[in-house]
């Protein structure tokens, strides 16, 4: 069954958008991670150009990190603080990559960029969560205990600047949020990905936040990253669709509250494991692609508006025409969907405790 | 051969998943920056 995308100009099939969403959402959830960095391969790989899953992806992400956000806004789990310094220089790292994504855009560069960033993303990822989940498996079995130092000093605590932060109970310079930011700004705006796999290791280890408050907190910053992606790809290029966007936060929603329930009773470490082949795996056929596939260029078929279903029609042309009013409604769209959802999954989680205490009586 | 397999440092033949993974990964790293160097230029 496929259905015709107006903006990126390509068919893809709805069952194979929804159910791969569906279970980079599971995996999202499972293990707190976007999952931005999976999904464009595999829109790629589905056929939709790399520069419409970069902009398309990020505006997915938007929907999904809202939902999670605000499920740690009512749960109260999250830094506004640390959240805003980082946010700071993720803006910077946003600008800065946009600027970037521009210049291969116009060398006509882009698609490799993308490809060997997503190659070498995957592969450094896959091989660090490899060794670690081997560590892990490797530890338990031989029962071996290590103790943790409580904090670790790097020359980045010694920066000017330093400011208070009363939830994380921290005292600290306000330059480790603002690199940290752009550094997932910047790797953002190129990728189509939320950076939770930078920005999470960075909070726990360079930061030293409660672990409780990070993954409120790395949501937080994520929605101003990707509405910044979303919006600048809209307005610059014109390459989000709303048609593609809608079936991919549908399907990851869904996945990733399954995931988090999921969560609450596997053990995640042998999963970590099969997790990190999964990436080197994917990698592996990106450098497939890029390297051995001959890559002919493609005849595009122009297609007349007045052929176009009315809503594909109003898409294409809503873009064509306000590509500010487009950016801002594909941005109101994600996060109204993101709200919805997490809205949504505390009503069920209230009747299902209601019904439980019920039984109890 | 038999004389390389008995110069091979013991725990490498004890543990040879480890070893597997710590192969199968350079060999991974190999062509990824190959290929990369292949194509760029």
């Amino acid at each position: 069954m496929d259905v015709f995308l107006p903006i990126a100009e390509v068919s893809v099939n709805i069952i194979a958008i929804f159910s791969l969403s569906g279970i980079v959402g599971v995996l999202s959830g499972l293990f707190g991670v976007g999952g931005g960095f999976l999904m464009t391969p595999f829109l790629i790989f589905l056929g939709v150009p790399a520069t419409y899953a970069v902009a398309n992806e990020a505006n997915n992400i938007l929907a999904t990190s809202v939902s999670g956000s605000t499920t740690h806004y009512l749960k109260n789990t999250l830094d506004y603080k640390m959240g805003l310094m980082i946010v700071v220089g993720g803006v910077f790292g946003t600008l800065l990559g946009i600027w970037t994504f521009t210049y291969f855009k116009g060398i006509g560069k882009i698609d490799i960029v993308i490809s060997l960033a997503y190659m070498y993303i995957l592969a450094i990822i896959g091989t660090a969560m490899l060794v670690e989940g081997l560590g892990e498996i490797d530890k338990a079995r031989k029962k071996i205990i290590t103790k943790k130092k409580l904090h670790v000093h790097y020359w980045i605590h010694g920066l000017p600047l330093r400011m208070r932060f009363p939830k994380s109970k921290l005292y600290e310079s306000a330059f480790t949020p603002i690199i940290i930011g752009l550094i997932v700004g910047f790797i953002a705006a190129i990728m189509g990905i939320g950076g939770a796999f930078i920005l999470v290791p960075a909070m726990i280890y360079i930061i030293g936040m409660p672990t409780r408050l990070i993954p409120g907190t790395s949501l937080f910053v994520t929605i101003f990253v990707s509405v910044i992606v979303t919006f600048l790809h809209a307005f610059n290029y014109g390459s989000i669709d709303l048609v593609l966007v809608a079936m991919l936060v549908l399907g990851s929603i869904v996945g990733v509250q399954l995931g988090q329930k999921l969560g609450e009773s596997v053990d995640s470490t042998e999963i970590k494991t099969l997790l990190a082949v999964l990436l080197l795996l994917v990698g592996i056929a990106i450098a497939y692609d890029t390297f051995f596939t001959e890559h002919t260029v493609s005849e595009i078929n122009k297609i007349d508006v007045n052929d176009l279903n009315p809503l594909s029609m109003f898409i294409k042309k809503l873009s064509a025409e306000m590509p500010i009013l487009y950016g801002l409604f594909s941005i109101i769209f994600a996060v109204s969907l993101g709200v919805g959802a997490a809205f949504i999954r505390k009503l069920i989680s209230n009747l299902r405790k209601k019904y439980s205490l019920k039984k109890l009586k | 051969m038999h004389y390389l397999l008995k110069k091979l440092p013991s725990e490498i033949k004890n543990n040879k998943l480890k070893t597997g993974i710590f192969l199968g990964l350079s060999a991974y790293w190999g062509l990824i920056l190959i290929g990369t160097f292949l194509n760029l230029n």
